[in-house]
Formats: structure tokens, C-alpha cells, sequence
């Protein structure tokens, strides 16, 4: 079949995509990238063991358990937001200029390969490489989280025993502690994980469209991710406020860079899940098209950027 | 296209996009707030005491991880019993992470139990000074409680242990403020069955709540598991408020499963003067049944020593 057929086929381009994401997947996994998960074990481990000293009154109803269950939690969660945003980062930095560099780049694009399939492919094997990295982490944090849940649990009930809880009051702490354990709401906080990272991988690919060197597109982009989460605060201060002595300037400013960067702070339901709270399918179901609407745009920026680009 | 063209339309492409978000970014975000799944943004004051590598990485979204070793900061100002840092650090703790319940329980706990102790006991301060540490440290945890429960709604944790501290005899004690704070707790229908009791407790020992005060315990005596000592005792003493020509060992006898254990009961009930607890009727009916039990007048309840009733005056004399 000639090559202009293959291309007319349907599905071609999706192929074609898919390709190249698992060309940039593998090309990621040989940078031993997985290493670091044995740092997150450690942790992980580390947080399930760490006793941490305890501030109970004499009237606390034995659910001082809880605050292990949430520290393995906020732990855990901290190192994947940490492993996932560098990671996102980093990788798609190193992507386009080691393309440049073993001169991949110039084979595939003198074959017709639309730019586009190969920054969405160049992506999307990021973002398998940050999946497969957190559904790891992720397990592994369940693992550890159930293990203490049961203890934490098991020793609640020898409390109630002891000291001879009705049935509503046990049940009620029962429910407070699940609600620690391993939920579908933790899930959607490592979900909320993914999507940050992705989106930063998405703002790297821009940021490397233009850029000259991998440090400045990492640099760049970290610089992004924190103004990312001051923007909120900056536009709530300058757009919001009755302030005196905010100029137009100021306001016109805020209001760019609102538009321009992205708002993180969305992302933060982790604390709040962290915390007990429970997140609603529809919520999640918002914070996943905010994030696909974010990685589309900054997807296409790099496009527009890397379409006519000269190597 | 010329490269000096792109940049332009790039930015007006972006800002086009980012205007876009706008219309959906701002309600969602509300939405998560109302939700309680969206923190409100961390306060500059907070940003600047917690330091700011801290603050870059609460703001990074990990507000609960810089909450968890802050509470290790705390711990270590309760081990040097450095009052102040300490309240100064669950301020910012409660500020990062204002959902977790712990912290709202274990930082009013310090203040108005530990602080309010040391101040009473180990403090080698003059005895007005000692006195006023004591309050204050009180008040500034009842001031937390308060915060917590507030921010709280939902919880019966924190108001459970507002009213624990606001009913407890060593402390500043305000029943009616007590059993409001107990009734939030049991209205929230998880709290376990002893904080509507605690409730009834308090309310009796409010001046003007007499009427409702029967009327809860009785409610709650028709349940056998509620029928614990106290609360048998107290419905005893609040008939006999109720209806004084009422022999008290009849409603004794109505209320207790046997004369003996309406004289144990009766008994450890009438030495706890220091709670304050209502006493209507109590000494005629442990008298009645005294007699009825041949208790010898050695082993009279009357000649037992009652529970001392010092108080602030006492603990704060100049020594």
C-alpha cells in the first residue's frame, strides 16, 4: 500500500500519533526515569512509620489515628505533585532539542508528518510516562494507606470495646476514619496531580517551541507553574479591590497575565481531599475539561509557533 | 508567516483563550469553594510567618503538608511551654488547613487546658499575673473552639469539645454557652449519644432553662442506654425542682432500678458540689433511704467529705 493510501486511511492520523507517543514514551523510560519511584516508596514507607507526636486531650474519642491516615495521604500526594510537575517539565525540555540533536527530528519531518501529530505525539508519550508514574505512585499509597487503615481501625474498636461506645457512636467514627482511608475522592486528587503536570508539560512544549535550550525552557516553565499559582491572588487584588491607587495599568496587566497563565489554584481540591472532604463525579468531570481545555490550548500555541519553524 | 507577525497574534491568540476561560474558570472556582473543596487563598500575614520557601509550596498547592510540620512546630512550643509561639503556629496551621478537625481540637486543647494549667500550677509568675495568664489562655481557646465551630458547621467534634471546656469546673465556666455549643454538636446527628447528654448537663445547671432541662431529661432517661448516673440523678433532682410536694424517695424509687443503687448513685452525686449540679430533693431522699437501707450513721453519706469547691480565688492567692 503506497504511502498516500496509508494516510487516507481512517484512524491514520490517530496511528501516526500513536506512534510517535510511544516512541517519545520509550525514549523517556531509557532515561531511567522510573528510579525515582523507588524515592517515592521510601517515602511512602517512611510516612506509614513515622510516629508523629500527639497532642490528644484526655476526652479525644480515639481518633487520633486519623492524623497518620492523612499524613501518609498529604505526604504521598506532596511527592507525586512534586515528581509529576518536574518530571512534565523536564521531559518535554529534554524532548524536542535531543530530536534536534540525534537528528530524529529532521527524518521525521521530511516525511509527510504533519507538525501537529508530532507535538501531539511528542506530548501525549509525556503524559503516558506522568500516567504510568502516578498510577505506580498511586498504588502504591493505597497500599499504604489500607494497611494503616486497618490498623487504625482494629485498634478503634479495641478502644470501644474497652471503654464501652454505643453502636452510634462507633459507627460515627468509623465513617470519620474511612473517609481517611482509600476513597474515590483520593483518586480524583491524583487525578487533579495528572492534570496539573499535564498541563505543565503542555506549557514546556510551548516554552521549547521557541526556546534555544532545555535550562531555559525548564526554567521558564517552573516560573510559570508558580505565577500560575500566585495569578488568582494578583488578579483577585487588583481586578476585585476598590483599592486606591491600583493604576489602569496595573489592572490591564493583571488582566493579561490572568489570561495568558494558567490558574492553578483549581487544582488544589488535594488539600481539601486531604483532608476528608469528598469530591462530586461532577466536579471532577469540570476539572477534567479544565485541564483538557488548557493542554488544547497551549497544544496549539505550540503549533503555531513550531508550524513554519526552520532547523 | 514572518516570525515578528507570530508573536502578536500568538499573545492576542492567548489572551483571546485566557478571556474565553474567564467565563467558566470564576464560577467553577466558586463552586469549589462553596463545596468547601477550594481553600480561601492564604493570607499574606500567613504567607510571611510561615517563610517563604513554606509559602511557595503551600501555594503550590500542598497547604496540608506545610500544616503537618507546623504541628511539629507546635508540639515543640508545648514541650517548652512557649504559650504564645504555640498559638501563634495553630493560628497559621488552622489558616492552611481550616478543615481538619484535629487541629482546631488539639490547638484549643493547649490553649485552654495546658497553657491554663501551667499558668495555674508550674508558672513561677506573681499571683495576679498568674491568674491573668490563666484567663486569657482560657478565653483564647474557647476563642479557637469557637473559630473551628464556626468554620465547622458540619462537625460535632469541635463543638463537643467548646462545650466540654465551657462546662468543665476548672475552667471559666458558662453552661448556657455550653449547652448551645453541645446541642450544635448532637444537632449534627453524628455526634455519639453522650453529647445530647452532656447537653442535658449543662442546660441544668443554666439559670432558666429549668423547665426545658426536665423536659430533654426526660426524653432522654425513656432510652435505657442513656440511663447513666448522672443523668439519673439529676432527672431525680430536677422532678423534685418541678414539683416540690413530690416525696423525693417516690420519684427515687420511679427513676433508680433498687433502693441500693439509688443510694450509690445518690451518694457520689451529693459529694460532687464542685460541679454545681442541681440538689433538689437529693438529701431528703438519701436520708429516706438510709433509713430504709439501715445504713449505720458512720457510714452516712452526710458524713463524707464533699468535693472541694476552691476556685480562682483560692488557686491565686498571693503566697
Amino acid at each position: 500500500m503506497t504511502l498516500a493510501k496509508t494516510r487516507k486511511l481512517p484512524f491514520a492520523r490517530l496511528r501516526r500519533i500513536a506512534v510517535i507517543a510511544g516512541h517519545a514514551f520509550t525514549q523517556l523510560v531509557r532515561m531511567k526515569v522510573f528510579y525515582f519511584l523507588g524515592i517515592f516508596a521510601l517515602i511512602a514507607i517512611a510516612s506509614n512509620f513515622f510516629d508523629l507526636p500527639q497532642h490528644d486531650g484526655p476526652e479525644t474519642l480515639g481518633d487520633h489515628g486519623l492524623d497518620f491516615l492523612r499524613l501518609i495521604k498529604s505526604w504521598s500526594l506532596g511527592a507525586m505533585t512534586l515528581f509529576s510537575v518536574v518530571m512534565g517539565i523536564v521531559s518535554t525540555a529534554l524532548l524536542l532539542p535531543k530530536d534536534v540533536e540525534d537528528r530524529t527530528l529532521y527524518t521525521i519531518l521530511a516525511k509527510p508528518v504533519p507538525r501537529i501529530d508530532y507535538l501531539a505525539g511528542k506530548l501525549l508519550g509525556v503524559l503516558l510516562l506522568l500516567f504510568v508514574s502516578l498510577a505506580l505512585m498511586d498504588g502504591l499509597m493505597t497500599v499504604m494507606l489500607q494497611a494503616r487503615l486497618s490498623v487504625v481501625l482494629e485498634v478503634q474498636t479495641a478502644l470501644g470495646n474497652a471503654r464501652g461506645w454505643d453502636q452510634a457512636s462507633r459507627e460515627s467514627l468509623r465513617i470519620d476514619t474511612l473517609a481517611q482511608g482509600p476513597t474515590w475522592a483520593l483518586q480524583g486528587a491524583v487525578a487533579a496531580v495528572f492534570f496539573r503536570a499535564a498541563i505543565m508539560a503542555a506549557i514546556a512544549l510551548l516554552v521549547s517551541t521557541f526556546s534555544s535550550s532545555t535550562l531555559f525552557t525548564t526554567v521558564v516553565s517552573f516560573l510559570v507553574y508558580f505565577i500560575g499559582h500566585f495569578q488568582a491572588d494578583a488578579r483577585d487584588f487588583y481586578l476585585n479591590s476598590d483599592r486606591a491607587g491600583t493604576s489602569s495599568a496595573a489592572r490591564y496587566l493583571a488582566t493579561a497575565i490572568s489570561a495568558v497563565f494558567p490558574d492553578f489554584q483549581l487544582f488544589n481540591v488535594i488539600d481539601a481531599v486531604i483532608q476528608g472532604k469528598t469530591m462530586e463525579l461532577i466536579q471532577f468531570v469540570k476539572l477534567t475539561l479544565a485541564a483538557l481545555y488548557y493542554v488544547v490550548v497551549y497544544t496549539v500555541a505550540s503549533w503555531f509557533v513550531f508550524s513554519d519553524k526552520e532547523f | 508567516m514572518k516570525r515578528h507577525y507570530k508573536l502578536p497574534i500568538l499573545a492576542t491568540g492567548l489572551l483571546a483563550a485566557g478571556g474565553l476561560r474567564a467565563s467558566w474558570e470564576a464560577p467553577f472556582t466558586t463552586e469549589l469553594r462553596a463545596a468547601g473543596l477550594l481553600a480561601k487563598p492564604v493570607e499574606m500575614g500567613t504567607r510571611d510567618k510561615i517563610g517563604q520557601t513554606s509559602s511557595v509550596v503551600a501555594l503550590g498547592g500542598l497547604r496540608t503538608l506545610v500544616a503537618t510540620f507546623l504541628n511539629l512546630r507546635a508540639f515543640s512550643f508545648f514541650e517548652n511551654k512557649r504559650w504564645d509561639d504555640l498559638a501563634e503556629t495553630f493560628d497559621l496551621i488552622v489558616d492552611l488547613a481550616p478543615n481538619t478537625i484535629y487541629y482546631w481540637d488539639s490547638g484549643g486543647w493547649n490553649l485552654a487546658y495546658n497553657a491554663a494549667s501551667y499558668y495555674r500550677f508550674d508558672s513561677e509568675l506573681p499571683a495576679l499575673r498568674r491568674r491573668e495568664g490563666w484567663r486569657e489562655s482560657i478565653l483564647r481557646g474557647r476563642a479557637f473552639y469557637e473559630r473551628g465551630a464556626k468554620m465547622n458547621p458540619d462537625d460535632w467534634k469541635i463543638n463537643a469539645a467548646l462545650g466540654r471546656m465551657l462546662s468543665d469546673s476548672n475552667k471559666l465556666t458558662d453552661f448556657p454557652a455550653a449547652a448551645a455549643a453541645f446541642k450544635a454538636s448532637a444537632d449534627t446527628n453524628r455526634a455519639p449519644s453522650y453529647v445530647r447528654r452532656s447537653q442535658l448537663f449543662a442546660m441544668a445547671r443554666a439559670p432558666g432553662l429549668e423547665a426545658e432541662s426536665l423536659d430533654l431529661a426526660r426524653r432522654l432517661y425513656l432510652n435505657p442506654s442513656n440511663r447513666v448516673a448522672t443523668l439519673s440523678c439529676l432527672l431525680l433532682a430536677l422532678e423534685c425542682r418541678a414539683t416540690p410536694d413530690r416525696p423525693p424517695l417516690k420519684v427515687a424509687r420511679a427513676i433508680f432500678e433498687s433502693d441500693a443503687a439509688a443510694h450509690d448513685q445518690l451518694s457520689d452525686y451529693w459529694v460532687r458540689v464542685r460541679e454545681r449540679y442541681p440538689l433538689d430533693g437529693v438529701a431528703t431522699a438519701l436520708q429516706e433511704l438510709e433509713k430504709h437501707l439501715a445504713i449505720p450513721a458512720e457510714k452516712s453519706v452526710f458524713r463524707r467529705a464533699l468535693q472541694s469547691a476552691e476556685g480562682p480565688d483560692d488557686w491565686f492567692r498571693t503566697r
